[in-house]
């Protein structure tokens, strides 16, 4: 009786073998960058909206502060989707006839919500705070991105729970002042951003802007060097008075004993030190995100 | 399995052979022989429930598995090869299931946005419950303007933050699904415009005629504006016949006051300086059917608290409790003594008589336990006059009433621990009587437009009245009513009503202080009140109920030269109109207690009606979570019982769970007959509320005992006869769902005295009291005696946790705790804990994260019970979380141990390997994703917990994290009291403490290093973060010895 299987089929059989394994192992490749692919997160997806809103317009362009809009960011978990009553508050004197406005129009006369797609949309057993983010040192910009320059909002992190995590085992690379908070330009500190901060001999209970004095220009004279270009991109117009979340008091009082830092993972100690931030430990605590 | 029933063996045969193989060889006790053994039974041995102690069948069932019935074994006839192909299959599903994309989420922004409000952020408003006895002020969370939870105002001098069942309930009341929620004409839909147009053109009518045939029938009115607006209606319509009437109602305390007073008057008692109590059948620890309940409890609890003890100044009240169904009351009384409810007028004017305020009653014989109780309770008043108070139950008859002025005026009490005021209800009257008059004039045709408001009497009229007959003969009828009920379609129109959270109105709490209720949300359904109907009989009709009650207080709320709102909108802030409590009237008139009727022999039967502790008297039957939580004492969830003594139950051939038919005056009724332990001999307790025809939740549940209630004797009945029926009804008792299999191994000791979870509760001081003589003479008693050595911290083979900042921990006073459930509701309102029907209670999956756990002691007859609030204990070293495959249960570096719900794969070993049985699993979808109103109602800081995943207490980490981001924000450490839990919040006597331990200063920390503070089973190396602290009864050491009690 003849062989059925000739003696090639042994080497098929091995290639079959290895094949199979390789197949297993680029079906989990292939589904765990699915799992953290754009597709999935939404990561840099322009949604459909009633109206193209730019926020590079609204934020580069007229220089509207966030908190504008974004009402209660410093003051609860949401920071708040603006009424249609402050589209209104200018666009019922200018654009008053655009097209695009059409829908803020429409909804300011019957009353009906603008229905918006949301972006930066968490899972509903997260539960984020913008407050505490805000309050502690963590600036728009380090989640959301350079908005200032999104003609159309998009996502700019994965906002998974391992980006979470990332910053919540090491806040320290993320931390700035919170005066810096809304500055969409800040870059973390480094030789060509130094950034000069000073404890503020705060009483227990002072809030966290009330206890670090921080600035990006030289407080003993001079100017560092790349420091105006941070400072020029300030939103809040603070001029050349780059101290600007200390109390009134320490701003008059020249004896704070600033420290030029030149990193930001320095820096980012000094923070965590003088702003109280919780350890990692008790930040990447469950039920710190789900209850 | 087979060892270890050996080994058992060779145990008992060491130890008490004979017993111990009865429990072996499955030689059962009866419950007769329970009964017989437990008989005058005396001493710390504590029972849970008789079918334990007689060891059933299904008792024996229920504990070996850790969820009875259907619930944990595999009973499939699949076959593990085709079972691993299906897992596989379903492991490959679910890791795809994982993989998809959330679904986009609109958001809608307002167009205007409300001034001052920060969405995320909720805004809390004071208003309050009008509720018949009394209006309970309230502190309302309110979550963009969607009222989420309902609390006890903390700063109110009534309550201070207290509440009851009933009013945590009325959340889930507001957002029922089942409301009415439009217009009904002769069951069609119409509008209120033409309601309107209808109702005023049927008063322009009767305005000729002075509203001769006109008929208004309210429940009772609690609002002040109400009883002006009454009152004027009345003048303008002065023919017209306006009747108030409550099936549960103060007719007996206001008959008194007029007999004895002269005058419609109210009693309040202050508990804060009595040093003995006595409870003439007053369920006054219950719940806010009593009235004044809040603050009763209250001041009873502050004097249980023995904070001076340490300085040797006690203070304790002494609680003497006489009653014929057992309540909470009676079984946190120091004595207690069961009597029928028909005996109780004859022992009130005993002991009016024993402490010399009357003559005796002849022609009654008492017991000897009796004539002991009497003779006792009488001295210790006497002893304590001025210092002592007599409360009369509200469901009593005017004798007991009356017996209680006389006792309390004789010994010096009023103006001490007793005073009388002004009504709280505006319109006092005698609702039966006026109900039975209005029921003769429609009868005679003397009605021809009847009005009903928030009243349901086609359900809840007494039967002989044969309301629905009656209103037959009335042309129309117009009823205003929160659901389409019995009433409602019974008549020409209904309208929809306004739920109190949803309206304008007014009421008085208990010591007389005045509460604006304030909406917190639009009508639901476009409801209307009846201040809108009865402005309507008036010459300014459409003025709105806002602008009457405005005019009602405007003296009261006076503005200032800069801001003409300025009082109203303080009162709006504060919830309370400054300096409206009552202050004593001078009560004129001394008491004359009647001679009691005869008495009625034991083998005549009588019949008590009470309402019900949850739903009371039906208006809250469709609320879930009433409905679901364990009835006090019975702990029956979903149902209401025949409720009687064992000896009765025997005496009429009777068990648990037989039908019977009561026939009572020609009237009968299907119950389920259940014995209740210490229940009055010869008598059976019908809670009413029960039996309706509609409603998602109410409908099918229990029987309807209005069915034989007559009008001639509403409170108790004496002649019913009682018929077995053929058939069983299945309750849903929750008293023996948290067994262990462990118990099973451990055994009772096998004489059928005490159970054995009970026999653990005293081996390893689950429960541990003493009386005050031993605590004085021992205060560490609750740390010495066998089982009660709590391991040193390092004997756990498992590393310690290190915490630097915050450690919560929860101190419950067993004292103080009542068992009154308001916690229970709160934690259901707080934590999004869905109602899972009786079917699934009745094999275990009830949600419930807090329980309180009854422990009984002693005699059947005569049994005392400890009350145990059980929540997840947040163990320091969890067997939890040892056994979870996923790290789902795990410890917060606050010492929390937490459930991540997305985690959870649903192995349930965690449940398996909790020591306190507090895990609960969702067997199936309970959460309700679909109906509306409920979404609204939700807590949005909590997470909806889906099928297949665990869930139990949280110490309500919401709170502590909205309380830790407020502190951090601020710099600071968060303060002791800040965070609150739901159940410390809704307790009434302020029994649970929670707060940082690792604070010496906190409040929970001082009460841990109490000498009476342990932990519940600690022996076993948990390290429980919540720690009890210990009872102690306040024994009257001559009743207690000429009782027989405590002999050993």
């Amino acid at each position: 009786m003849a062989q059925i299987f000739d003696r090639s089929s042994n080497a098929l059989a091995r290639a079959s073998l290895v094949l199979t394994g390789l197949i297993v192992i680029a079906l989990g490749v292939t589904l765990d960058q699915l799992q953290r692919s754009p597709w999935v997160t939404r990561q840099g997806q322009r949604a459909d909206q009633p109206v193209p809103f730019s926020h590079k317009h609204h934020v580069e362009g007229l220089g509207l502060q966030c908190q504008y809009c974004h009402t209660s960011v410093e003051k609860s978990s949401y920071a708040g989707i603006p009424p249609t009553r402050t589209c209104m508050n200018c666009h019922a004197q200018i654009w008053t006839n655009a097209n695009l406005l059409e829908p803020v129009r429409e909804s300011w006369a019957s009353g009906q919500s603008l229905v918006w797609t949301k972006i930066h949309d968490l899972p509903d057993y997260a539960y984020f705070s913008h407050e505490i983010h805000v309050n502690k040192g963590l600036g728009c910009s380090s989640c959301h991105g350079r908005v200032d320059e999104m003609p159309i909002m998009y996502q700019q992190n994965t906002l998974q729970m391992e980006w979470c995590l990332n910053c919540h085992r090491n806040p320290a690379v993320n931390l700035r002042p919170t005066s810096e908070i809304y500055n969409m330009a800040w870059k973390p500190a480094s030789d060509l951003n130094p950034v000069w901060c000073a404890a503020v001999d705060a009483k227990p209970g002072t809030p966290t802007a009330g206890t670090v004095s921080c600035t990006t220009t030289n407080p003993g004279g001079g100017t560092g060097a790349g420091g105006s270009e941070q400072a020029s991109l300030h939103l809040i117009p603070a001029a050349n008075a780059q101290v600007t979340d200390a109390p009134a008091g320490a701003m008059a009082a020249p004896q704070l004993n600033y420290t030029k830092f030149t990193s930001q993972e320095a820096l980012g100690q000094f923070l965590i030190e003088h702003y109280h931030i919780r350890s990692p430990r008790e930040l990447s605590s469950c039920e710190v995100c789900h209850r | 399995m087979r060892e270890q029933s050996t080994e058992h063996s060779a145990q008992g045969a060491v130890g008490d052979a004979n017993e111990m193989q009865q429990g072996n060889q499955g030689t059962k006790l009866t419950l007769a022989q329970v009964r017989a053994k437990l008989a005058g039974q005396k001493g710390k041995r504590y029972w849970r429930s008789i079918d334990e102690l007689a060891g059933t069948p299904e008792f024996e069932a229920a504990v070996r598995e850790e969820f009875p019935e259907q619930a944990s074994e595999w009973i499939d006839t699949v076959s593990r090869r085709s079972f691993l192909k299906v897992m596989g299959a379903s492991m490959a599903l679910a890791g795809l299931a994982g993989c998809t994309k959330q679904p986009d989420e609109p958001i809608y922004p307002y167009v205007k946005a409300p001034e001052d409000l920060i969405l995320g952020k909720p805004v809390y408003f004071a208003t309050a419950f009008p509720f018949a006895t009394g209006a309970v002020p309230l502190l309302v969370k309110s979550d963009a303007y969607r009222p989420v939870k309902v609390d006890g105002n903390p700063e109110h001098p009534y309550n201070r933050g207290g509440s009851d069942p009933i009013t945590q309930g009325t959340l889930l009341d507001l957002y029922d699904p089942d409301r009415s929620q439009r217009v009904m004409h002769r069951g069609e839909s119409s509008t209120w415009p033409v309601f309107l147009a209808n109702f005023r053109g049927a008063l322009a009518d009767k305005k000729a005629s002075g509203g001769e045939g006109l008929a208004v029938l309210s429940s009772t009115v609690t609002s002040p504006t109400l009883a002006r607006q009454w009152k004027a209606a009345q003048a303008a319509y002065p023919k017209a016949k306006f009747v108030q009437y409550d099936p549960v109602n103060r007719d007996s305390a206001y008959t008194a006051s007029k007999a004895a007073f002269g005058d419609y008057v109210d009693a309040q008692y202050k508990l804060d300086a009595a040093d003995v109590i006595v409870s003439l059948d007053a369920d006054f620890l219950s719940g806010a059917a009593h009235p004044g309940f809040h603050r009763l409890a209250k001041d009873y609890a502050k004097k249980r608290k023995l904070e001076g003890a340490k300085s040797g100044d006690y203070g304790m009240n002494r609680l003497y409790a006489v009653e014929c169904m057992t309540t909470t009351t009676g079984l946190k009384a120091d004595h207690r003594l069961a009597l029928r409810a028909s005996d109780i007028p004859a022992f009130a004017a005993a002991l009016a008589a024993a402490v010399g305020a009357v003559s005796a009653p002849s022609g009654y014989t008492w017991s000897s336990d009796a004539e002991a109780f009497l003779k006792f309770a009488a001295e210790d008043l006497k002893a304590n006059g001025g210092k002592c108070v007599v409360i009369p139950g509200e469901l009593q008859t005017p004798a007991v009433h009356l017996a209680a002025i006389a006792i309390n005026q004789a010994l010096g009490n009023v103006g001490k621990t007793v005073i009388y005021t002004e009504t709280v209800n505006p319109l006092p009257s005698i609702q039966g009587d006026d109900l039975k008059s209005l029921v003769a004039d429609m009868n005679a045709g003397k009605v021809d437009y009847l009005l009903i408001l928030n009243a349901n009497p086609v359900y809840s009229a007494p039967v002989d009245l044969e309301f629905e007959d009656a209103m037959g003969k009335v042309k129309s009828v117009a009823h205003l009513g929160s659901h389409y009920d019995e009433t409602g379609r019974a008549v020409e129109w209904h309208v929809n009503s306004a739920h109190y959270l949803e309206s304008w109105s007014d009421a008085r709490a208990y010591d007389g202080t005045v509460s604006v209720v304030q909406p917190m949300i639009d009508p639901l359904y476009g409801g209307h009140t009846a201040h809108e109907f009865l402005q309507s009989f008036l010459d300014n009709p459409d003025i709105s109920a806002y602008a009457a009650v405005r005019e009602t207080w405007k003296d009261k709320t006076p503005g200032k030269a800069s801001d003409a709102d300025f009082g109203w909108r303080k009162v709006l802030h504060d919830g309370w109109i400054a300096d409206t409590a009552f202050t004593s009237k001078s009560a004129g008139g001394k008491a004359q207690v009647p001679a009691p009727a005869a008495q009625v022999g034991l083998d005549t039967l009588e019949v008590v009606f009470r309402p019900d502790p949850n739903v009371y008297d039906g208006r809250y039957a469709n609320v879930g979570w009433l409905q679901e939580i364990p009835r006090p004492v019975t702990n029956v969830s979903w149902d209401n019982a025949a409720l009687m003594s064992y000896a009765t139950l025997e005496r009429l051939g009777l068990e648990e769970q037989n039908i019977v038919e009561i026939t009572l005056n020609g009237k009968k009724v299907l119950a389920p007959a259940m014995a209740v332990p210490g229940h009055a001999d010869g008598s059976i307790t019908l809670h009413l509320g029960q039996g309706r025809m509609a409603g998602r939740v109410s409908g099918g549940v229990g029987f309807d005992a209005y069915q034989i209630r007559p009008s001639g004797s509403p409170l108790h009945a004496t002649g019913a006869t009682v018929k077995k029926m053929p058939g069983t009804w299945g309750f849903a008792v929750t008293k023996s769902h948290y067994q262990d299999h462990r118990s099973v191994a451990v055994g009772g000791d096998g004489s059928g005295t005490h159970s054995i979870e009970g026999n653990e509760a005293i081996d390893r001081g689950i429960i541990r009291w003493a009386t005050l003589e031993e605590f004085k003479k021992e205060p560490e008693f609750a740390h010495t005696g066998e089982g009660r050595d709590v391991p040193e911290p390092t004997t756990s083979m498992f590393p310690s946790y290190l915490y630097n900042q915050n450690a919560w921990g929860m101190s419950i006073d067993m004292n103080s705790c009542v068992g009154c459930n308001a916690c229970v509701v709160s934690c259901y309102a707080e934590n999004n804990i869905p109602v899972v029907g009786k079917q699934q209670v009745r094999i275990g999956r009830m949600m419930q994260w807090l329980r309180i756990d009854t422990y009984y002691e002693g005699d059947l007859a005569a049994p005392r019970a400890h009350f145990q609030p059980m929540a997840c204990q947040h163990c320091e070293h969890a067997p939890c979380e040892q056994v979870c495959p996923v790290g789902a249960t795990v410890h917060t570096p606050e010492g929390l141990n937490m459930m991540v719900y997305n985690r959870c794969v649903g192995t349930r070993y965690c449940s398996n390997n909790c020591p306190y049985k507090v895990r609960r699993f969702n067997f199936l979808l309970y959460a309700d994703y679909e109906t509306e109103s409920l979404k609204l109602m939700r807590n949005p800081d909590v997470s909806v917990r889906s099928r297949g995943v665990m869930e139990k207490c949280s110490y309500c980490v919401q709170r502590i994290t909205a309380a830790k981001i407020q502190a951090d924000k601020e710099n600071r450490l968060i303060r002791d009291g800040e965070v609150v839990t739901a159940c410390q919040q809704a307790c009434p006597t302020d029994a649970i403490v929670f707060g940082n331990i690792n604070d010496g200063n906190s409040r929970v920390a001082k009460l841990k290093k109490e000498e009476r503070s342990y932990g519940v089973l600690a022996d076993i190396s948990t390290q429980p973060r919540t720690t009890y602290v210990a009872e102690v009864l306040n024994l009257n050491e001559e009743l207690s010895k000429a009782r027989g009690e405590f002999a050993s």
